[in-house]
């Protein structure tokens, strides 16, 4: 399959920081997720993608042709920025229109272009309202929304799904599916795993400017396994619990909160643990308050892979 | 790496309009938002009133006998030559106006765009950064243009009706040059000078400040060297008085103050260049987000 977006060493410094380091990656259409803790060159790898940056080494290309000081090229690509960029008196409507005034489309055009991309994010109703009395999620879908109207083939959308609710997390998702199914690139950047989980398996790790590991979240889950889950567990019998687990051959250990009730179990099968919970949960009617695993995370996973 | 699905997108098959240019919309939106601003409507019809008075001195210059009865010396005060149209377009109210109305809407022109950070959307589309500047530059040249060019020439063509003959055009044929140049010229200045000030920071109120005390400090601090040093030069830093010079300098008349006018001439192009490489730094370091 062809590469649409081919990124050539790329590397780039904000004066003695740096953003990206030799960045070399082809992205083919579908969805193609950047997943890094902040700070790890994903936005600055978007930037130049988005011709906003011209990186110091390396050259981006997108459909072949390159990407800095190249106007045509933005025809065919949208991009939704992480932070919110729009002026709050506007409508919906007027955001969008707005926008599509730069592109030089007729009026005509201007209009069925906003309101075909209003249907799509499912803002058609609230078109007329000001954007200062959007919610999170609307705010995220005028974004996406904008980001679509000209029809591009190529989208980059910077953590699409950033501060928000489940519910808006998952329009947005399903909303990034359809586009995939149209037939779109998607790059999307994220620092939380299960949100990248839920769109795409194809995942690019990136951490201080570096491409770490690519590949499908097998792989990614493969390395992780390779390593002790860690699994709170807050509960009155949480001693009980650590009695009865701890003849587990898959428990590597065991730390105590008594001042928490809480108790952290580390295990290499976090299936296996999982399914032995449940049973004893039914069996010895313990009760449970809270599951969480301090170590599930971004941050943590790059831990591992870069062996701290 | 899985393979996890066929190529699906489709070649963008359109045309790309090489003789748009994205300035345009930029700039109709920022004339139709500052319309959109509260009290921008009065402030700007009231900047029509010394228009208003001028024509008014036109026909009056034309009806002398019919207003004798207004005192004597009129005659004198409404002479229609080119002092007349340089004092229309040196008027401290006319330039006070272009203040007031660009800090309404025009200190937001840059400003708004850091704050709402909408600059990387505009880069996010096939615009160059000239297309920006040259989109919010024509905001500012619009209502400069409106306050000054515009109503210069409707006070030419009125001589002209009133005294039903071609003689101004015949005494002063270069005086039509000289109003679009110096009215060039007051467009240039204002629309550096408010760009820079909307440039230098992201709240418009402070770009309000910085508007009104640049231009009236330049002149108090020129005011006070002058009084210092006695010398003339030290009013260069004044830009009110080099907008007067070279006005003096474009209609031929003689300057107020003991300084050759191209030398005010020259300080306001390298201001306006200044003004021109700085907001263009300004606009492109946004978009290095560190």
């Amino acid at each position: 399959m062809t590469a649409v977006i081919e990124a050539r060493n790329l590397s780039r410094w904000y004066g003695n920081v740096l953003g990206i380091s030799e960045v070399t990656l082809d992205i083919e259409p579908g969805i193609t997720a950047l997943l890094g803790p902040n700070g790890a060159g994903k936005s600055t790898f978007m930037k130049i993608v988005t011709g906003q940056l011209k990186p110091n080494i390396g050259q981006v290309r997108i459909f072949g042709q390159k990407v800095w000081n190249n106007r045509e090229i933005f025809w065919r690509l949208g991009f939704c920025p992480e932070v919110d960029s729009f002026y709050e008196g506007l409508n919906g409507l007027e955001f969008l229109t707005g926008l599509l005034g730069l592109y030089g489309f007729s009026a005509p055009e201007i209009q069925s272009r906003a309101w075909r991309a209003l249907e799509l994010v499912e803002l058609k109703e609230v078109a007329r309202r000001p954007i200062k009395s959007y919610s999170r999620g609307m705010r995220q879908r005028i974004k996406i929304a904008q980001a679509l109207a000209h029809d591009p083939e190529v989208l980059v959308l910077d953590e699409p799904l950033s501060g928000l609710d489940p519910l808006s997390k998952r329009r947005i998702i399903k909303l990034i599916k359809e586009l995939r199914n149209a037939g779109k690139t998607i790059v999307v950047s994220s620092h939380v795993l299960p949100e990248v989980e839920a769109m795409t398996s194809e995942i690019v790790l990136i951490h201080q400017g570096k491409i770490l590991a690519r590949g499908d979240l097998h792989f990614i889950r493969e390395l992780l396994d390779q390593h002790p889950h860690m699994i709170r567990i807050k509960s009155p019998h949480y001693r009980e619990l650590a009695r009865q687990l701890a003849t587990e051959d898959y428990i590597l250990n065991i730390t105590f909160e008594p001042e928490n009730s809480a108790v952290t179990f580390e295990t290499h099968q976090r299936d296996r643990f999982f399914d032995r919970l449940n049973q004893l949960v039914l069996e010895s009617d313990c009760r449970i308050e809270e599951i969480t695993s301090p170590d599930d995370n971004l941050q943590a996973v790059f831990d591992y892979l870069v062996g701290k | 790496m899985t393979t996890i699905r066929e190529k699906g997108y489709h070649h963008w098959d359109g045309q790309f309009k090489e003789n748009f240019r994205p300035s345009w919309p930029i700039m109709r939106a920022g004339i139709k938002l500052a319309f959109q601003r509260k009290k921008f409507k009065p402030l700007f019809a009231a900047s029509f009133i010394p228009a208003f008075a001028y024509a008014a001195g036109i026909y009056i210059s034309e009806r002398l006998e019919d207003f004798k009865s207004m005192g004597s010396g009129l005659e004198k005060f409404l002479q229609i030559n080119p002092a007349f149209f340089k004092s229309y377009l040196t008027l401290d109210f006319t330039y006070f106006m272009i203040l007031l109305l660009m800090s309404v809407g025009g200190a937001g022109l840059i400003a708004d765009d850091f704050r709402h950070k909408a600059i990387q959307l505009y880069f996010a589309r096939p615009l160059e950064k000239k297309d920006y500047l040259l989109g919010k530059a024509g905001v500012v040249a619009f209502f400069v243009g409106c306050l000054t060019l515009l109503p210069a020439l409707i006070l030419f063509i009125l001589k002209l009706l009133f005294s039903g003959s071609f003689r101004l055009l015949v005494e002063y044929p270069w005086l039509i040059l000289s109003i679009i140049l110096f009215s060039a010229l007051v467009m240039l200045f204002f629309t550096a000078f408010v760009l820079l000030c909307s440039s230098l920071t992201n709240n418009r109120n402070q770009a309000i400040a910085l508007m009104f005390s640049l231009y009236f400090l330049s002149s108090i601090l020129s005011g006070v060297l002058f009084l210092i040093f006695r010398s003339p030069y030290a009013l260069l830093l004044s830009l009110k008085v080099n907008l007067d010079q070279v006005a003096a300098g474009f209609f031929l008349v003689k300057p107020s103050h003991d300084l050759p006018w191209y030398l005010s001439f020259l300080v306001l192009l390298a201001f306006a260049a200044f003004s021109y490489f700085l907001v263009r730094k300004k606009v492109r370091s946004v978009e290095v987000i560190k």
